[in-house]
C-alpha cells in the first residue's frame, strides 16, 4: 500500500530524496509535490548542489570517453525538417511551460522521466495525476515504463506541446500551447518513422488530450496547421516539433 | 579540446548545445566530464559501466538540453542529478548488491576522501575534505552510504543500527550544513563560470 505522507515527512525526507536514498514509492509522492511546493522544490536544489560538491575532485575528463560521446553525435539525426523551417534552431524554450503551467502538467512532466517497477505504482501515480485533470490513460502513459516525453517547441518558443511515447508506438499529446486557428483550419500531427511521414491525427483548432499509434519507431513529432478535414502529406511548415529520444 | 566556448558561462554552453554546437558540448565536457567519470566511478565501482553512465548523460544532454532548467541549479549539479541516479540504478540492479551489503560498513564510510590534488581548483577540494571532516559522525556516514553506496536511508538505518527517522533527519541536516559551510560562506559555487 502506498505510504500516506503529509508535508512534514515529505520536508523529512527531502535530504534523502536528494540523493535518490528513498523508495520508490516515496520518491513517487515526493516527485508530484514537489510540483506544487517552491520551498520543498527549493530545499532539493539546494541539496543536490550540496552533494553535487562531494564530487568535486577535479579529476580530468576522460579522453576516450569523448571520443564515444562525439562520434555518437554523428549518428544524431539532423534537425526534423517536414518542411523547411526558418531557422536551424532546436527547440530550446526551456521555460515556455515555467510560468503558469498548469500543476497537471507538472505532474505528468515529472512522472514521465520515471521508469516504473510496478503496476500498484501506476496505479496510483494514474490516479493521482487524474484528480489534477489529466486524462487516467494519458496519465499511465506517461509513467509507463519506457515512456518518453517530447517537447515539441516552435522556432521562437512561443508554441509548445509536450507529447508521451510508449516503446509500442501509442503516444499521447499532453497539453498544448497553441495559438488559435481560424475557422477552416485545423492542427495536424505528423511522425516521421525512418524516412516517411506519417499522419498520426487531425487534432482541430484546440487540441487537447489525444492518443495517438505510430505503426513504427518513431524519431520525431511534428504538427502543422492544414484545412479542415486534414491532408494526406503536409502542406506547411511545421508549427511545433521534437525529437523523440532513443 | 580548448575551444571558443572555454569563457563562456554555463548557461552559455547550453543555449549553444541546443543550437547544435558540438563544441559547446566538448566543453561542457571538459569542465564537468571530470566530476561525472568520478561520481560514476564512485558509485559504480567499475571504469566500464561508469564510462557508459559518462556516455549517457553526455549524450542526453546534447539530445535534451531543455531538460536542464537554469533556475533549478547549476549545470553540474544537474549533470550530477543525472549520473548519480543511472548510477544508482545500476547499482541496484547488480545482483552483487547483496554481497556488497555485507561489507565493512566503516571501511565504507571512512573510505574515499583521498580528494584528487590534480584539481584545477585546490582549494574547493580542500575546502570540502575539512568540511566533511567536521561533519558529524553519523551525518557524514549516513551521506556517504546513501550518495555513494546507493543505500536507501532505511537501508543505512540498519547499516548503522539508527532509528529511520534519524537516518532522515541526519542526512537532511547534514547536507544544509555542507551547503551553509561550502557554498553559502563562498561567493558562488565554486566551480561557476559566470
Amino acid at each position: 500500500m502506498a505510504p500516506q505522507l503529509t508535508h512534514p515527512d515529505i520536508q523529512s525526507l527531502l535530504g534523502a530524496f536528494a540523493l535518490d536514498a528513498v523508495d520508490d514509492d516515496e520518491a513517487s509522492i515526493i516527485e508530484i509535490h514537489l510540483t506544487e511546493c517552491p520551498r520543498c522544490r527549493a530545499e532539493v536544489v539546494e541539496h543536490r548542489e550540496a552533494a553535487s560538491l562531494l564530487s568535486f575532485t577535479g579529476t580530468a575528463a576522460p579522453e576516450g570517453v569523448w571520443s564515444r560521446i562525439a562520434a555518437g553525435l554523428e549518428e544524431t539525426p539532423p534537425p526534423f525538417q517536414l518542411a523547411r523551417p526558418s531557422a536551424p534552431v532546436r527547440p530550446l524554450a526551456f521555460r515556455v511551460m515555467a510560468a503558469g503551467a498548469a500543476v497537471a502538467a507538472g505532474v505528468i512532466g515529472v512522472l514521465a522521466t520515471q521508469v516504473v517497477r510496478d503496476n500498484s505504482r501506476i496505479d496510483r501515480l494514474a490516479s493521482i495525476a487524474s484528480r489534477h485533470g489529466v486524462d487516467q490513460a494519458a496519465a499511465a502513459a506517461a509513467i509507463a515504463p519506457g515512456a518518453r516525453k517530447v517537447h515539441l517547441s516552435s522556432n521562437d518558443g512561443a508554441q509548445a506541446v509536450d507529447a508521451v511515447v510508449l516503446r509500442d508506438g501509442r503516444g499521447y499529446l499532453i497539453q498544448s500551447h497553441l495559438a488559435s486557428l481560424g475557422r477552416d483550419q485545423t492542427y495536424q500531427l505528423w511522425g516521421v518513422i525512418g524516412a516517411q511521414t506519417i499522419s498520426l491525427g487531425v487534432l482541430g483548432d484546440q487540441p487537447a488530450i489525444t492518443p495517438f499509434k505510430a505503426a513504427g519507431p518513431l524519431k520525431a513529432l511534428a504538427i502543422t496547421v492544414e484545412h479542415t478535414g486534414g491532408a494526406v502529406a503536409p502542406t506547411t511548415s511545421p508549427v511545433v516539433q521534437g525529437f523523440v529520444s532513443t | 579540446m580548448k575551444n571558443t566556448w572555454s569563457d563562456s558561462s554555463d548557461a552559455a554552453l547550453v543555449i549553444a548545445i541546443g543550437r547544435w554546437s558540438e563544441e559547446a558540448l566538448a566543453e561542457a565536457y571538459r569542465r564537468h566530464g571530470g566530476a561525472v567519470f568520478a561520481l560514476a566511478r564512485r558509485v559504480c565501482r567499475d571504469a566500464g559501466i561508469s564510462e557508459e553512465v559518462v556516455q549517457e548523460v553526455f549524450v542526453k544532454l546534447w539530445t535534451t538540453p531543455d531538460r536542464f532548467d537554469p533556475e533549478r541549479g547549476s549545470l553540474r549539479s544537474w549533470l550530477l542529478a543525472q549520473t548519480h541516479s543511472r548510477a544508482i540504478d545500476r547499482l541496484r540492479s547488480d545482483s552483487s548488491r547483496r554481497t556488497r551489503e555485507e561489507r565493512d560498513v566503516s571501511r565504507t564510510a571512512n573510505a574515499g576522501y583521498d580528494v584528487e590534488r590534480e584539481v584545477w581548483d585546490l582549494a574547493v577540494a580542500d575546502r570540502v575534505n575539512d568540511v566533511m571532516g567536521d561533519l558529524p559522525d553519523l551525518e557524514r556516514r549516513a551521506i556517504e552510504l546513501a550518495y555513494f553506496d546507493g543505500y536507501t536511508y532505511r537501508e543505512v538505518a540498519q547499516l548503522l543500527d539508527t532509528p529511520e527517522g534519524t537516518v532522515k533527519s541526519r542526512i537532511r541536516s547534514g547536507l544544509k550544513r555542507m551547503r551553509a559551510d561550502l557554498v553559502d560562506a563562498e561567493t558562488g559555487q565554486p566551480w561557476h563560470h559566470s
